[in-house]
């Protein structure tokens, strides 16, 4: 027993070793520095302070917190509700099915810079969209689109609605259709089944498309930075900010661990959703 | 009186190229239950999916109560059906599982409740209401997918190897419960099983399928005693299978002559003097002895072996050119024998079923 112990350790040594290198010592500097005094240029006087804990709480920095987890939760839901009628068509597409996969997967041949720089065009208050709607006479002056957390929104679910629909599409294809079968067997109609079994039996695909959606929404600079003309920030600019233009490592390491709390605390309140004993989960 | 609860007329499925099932007539009555016997991939499967309407036939029609169902969708069929495999909710528990039919035609709660249990107890496993199916053993899961099944009390039930995943007490236990349940509701089975006794015991028709097409189709003791082909024979039960050639065919004495020795037939009146024909007996309704009696029709053969076999001992024995039989007989006969000494074989003609050699093709 205790041999196998060993073994698999062993076994997972070079696995320990990469999260070790990679995961626990750049975390573990990040917690020390943000605890460190500031003196100022990115310079670092390893005394203990909580100077940096206190700002983050600040209301400017506070509200882009706020802000990226409200706007990130928006987006996401809006993601799934595309994304799982997208992803059950494609599971069911048949010889199309792979083509359309491939569609979903194009963007992500363009970096999300350029493929933004796509949706000034069209948001501009002289771009596509609002001449198409003055053409056709819905509206009279240009709806102001960039610059609001509307852009923001709209840029975040753009930029990630893929990742919402692959594992949706996952678990749709995966789904054994005898228990659709069944169902129907036992008298459910489509809708029925559809609600019945369908719905919950893909949860965990929706599950893990929620968090791998949500965690790259909330912490994305690139969209309010283009879209809103760095006028609205997430925590991501904040972060950024407060590294490279403040100087300001302990306030950048404050908020970049607090992000992480933050991130984990979500997933583990939606994993509790459906890992009660089923053990279905994609994760 | 008994009218047709299901009917299959011309019904064929095809795969790609290959029939799963060919041209099809089953005439199902009401009350009746019917077994389809046959060996893996002849179609039993897809005979059922199509009477659930889980697949639609390429040609030919099926009714359900006299009503043509070709346009009928699954969940509006009244028939249900206990999956091969089982295919039970994963995210409802046991108790939700067997609710859902009854939730779907929108039974009262305390109705539902009452039914379920019914129905948990039945296959005696009320205790695991709140269990995931997941969590149970397939016997278990077995049980539960009938008890699924049976609680929407349906017109037509369709089993597909309900019992496969038991163990043989248990499967003893359920076959009485299932075919006592089917009698008392008046329900129609479909049932498919590979166990042969299983199909004997239980039901009041059996159906032999092989390669998409019915073999034969009969009474348990029917098929069992007068096969009707050879495959039939061979399939169903142990049999000795004998090629050889009719030597007479008067009505009163028929033979054939297979490997040298000249064996009584019965003469059904259907063979011709040099036709190639096949016989099949039973091993237990040959008779040996060590020492030759009076008998016609008496055949002499070396002992073999001897393999014990609980009630009977099962001898085999050799023909002078080598083709073997098997024959069931006490003890007591062989307890001056040794292997290689003589045994005397004989049977009554009438006991024996001869077939045409059309099956030629396949060995
Ligand atoms: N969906 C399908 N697509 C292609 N071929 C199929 C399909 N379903 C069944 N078949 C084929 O049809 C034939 C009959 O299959 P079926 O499942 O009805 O057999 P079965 O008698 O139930 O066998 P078993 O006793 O092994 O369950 C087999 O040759 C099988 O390979
Ligand atoms: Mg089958």
């Amino acid at each position: 027993m205790i041999r196998n112990v060993r073994a698999a350790y062993l076994m997972l040594s070079p696995t320990l070793v990469w999260l070790l290198i990679f995961l626990v010592v750049p975390v573990g500097m990040i917690a020390v520095i943000s605890f460190t005094t500031n003196l100022g240029f990115g310079g670092i006087l390893y005394e203990f302070s909580t100077e940096a804990y206190r700002l983050a709480f600040s209301s400017l920095y506070a509200q882009a917190i706020w802000q990226s987890l409200w706007w990130s939760i928006v987006a996401t839901v809006i993601c799934g509700v595309i994304a799982y009628p997208f992803a059950y068509f494609i599971a069911h597409a048949g010889k199309w099915k792979n083509l359309l996969l491939l569609l979903v997967m194009v963007p992500f041949w363009t970096n999300l810079l350029i493929r933004l720089y796509s949706w000034i065009i069209l948001m501009n208050n002289q771009g596509v969209i609002n001449n198409i709607l003055m053409k056709i006479g819905i509206i009279d002056e240009p709806i102001t689109m960039l610059y609001t957390p509307f852009a923001v929104i709209i840029g975040l679910v753009y930029g990630f609605l893929p990742f919402m629909i692959l594992p949706i599409y996952a678990s749709i294809e995966q789904l054994d259709k005898t228990y659709l079968e069944a169902a129907e067997d036992l008298g459910a109609n489509p809708v029925k089944t559809f609600l019945t079994v369908t719905l919950p039996l893909t949860f965990p695909g929706v599950l893990s498309g929620t968090i791998i959606t949500f965690v790259p929404a909330v912490s994305v600079f690139v969209v309010t930075d283009l879209l809103t003309g760095g006028r609205l920030l997430m925590i991501g600019n904040v972060i950024r900010d407060a590294f490279l233009v403040e100087m300001n490592w302990q306030l950048g390491s404050a908020i970049s661990l607090l992000l992480m709390i933050l991130v984990l605390i979500s997933i583990v309140v939606l994993m509790k959703f459906t890992s009660s004993e089923d053990d279905s989960s994609l994760l | 009186m008994a009218k047709d609860m299901v009917r299959l007329e011309n019904v064929s499925k095809k795969f790609g190229n290959t029939y799963a099932v060919e041209q099809l007539n089953l005439d199902i009555k009401t009350g009746e239950f019917l077994t389809l016997l046959g060996p893996s991939g002849c179609g039993k499967t897809t005979t059922l999916r199509m009477i659930a309407g889980f697949e639609k036939p390429n040609e030919g029609n099926i009714w359900i109560n006299g009503e043509k169902v070709d346009k009928v969708e699954p969940y509006n069929r009244e028939v249900n059906t206990v999956f091969q495999s089982y295919s039970l909710f994963p995210h409802m528990t046991v108790a939700e599982n067997v609710a859902f039919g009854l939730k779907m035609k929108k039974v009262s709660k305390q109705e539902i409740a009452k039914r379920v249990k019914e129905a948990l107890e039945l296959v005696q496993l009320a205790n695991f209401a709140d269990r995931k199916p997941k969590k149970l053993s397939g016997g278990q899961q077995q049980r539960i997918a009938i008890a699924r099944a049976i609680v929407n009390n349906p017109q037509v039930l369709l089993l597909d190897e309900p019992l496969g995943a038991l163990d043989l007490k248990l499967r003893k236990q359920m076959q009485l419960e299932l075919k006592q349940l089917q009698e008392e509701l008046g329900m129609t089975f479909i049932y498919v099983t590979h166990d042969q006794e299983e199909a004997l015991t239980m039901s009041d028709r059996i159906v032999i399928m092989n390669q998409g097409k019915i073999e034969q189709m009969g009474l348990p003791d029917e098929i069992y005693e007068k096969p009707a082909t050879k495959f039939v024979a061979d399939f169903i039960g142990e049999t000795n299978l004998f090629e050889g050639t009719v030597m007479d065919a008067n009505p009163s004495f028929a033979t054939m002559k297979c490997g040298g020795r000249h064996i009584s037939i019965p003469n059904t009146g259907n063979f011709s003097k040099n036709e190639r024909v096949y016989m099949s007996i039973r091993p237990e309704k040959i008779h040996v002895s060590a020492q030759a009696g009076e008998e016609d029709n008496l055949l002499s053969a070396t002992l073999k072996d001897e393999i014990y076999i609980g009630s009977v001992t099962k001898i085999i024995g050799e023909f002078p050119d080598g083709q073997k039989v098997i024959a069931h007989g006490s003890r007591d006969i062989l307890k001056s024998c040794t292997r290689g000494d003589q045994l005397y074989l004989h049977w009554e003609p009438a006991d024996s079923v001869v077939f045409e050699m059309k099956e030629k093709m396949e060995v």
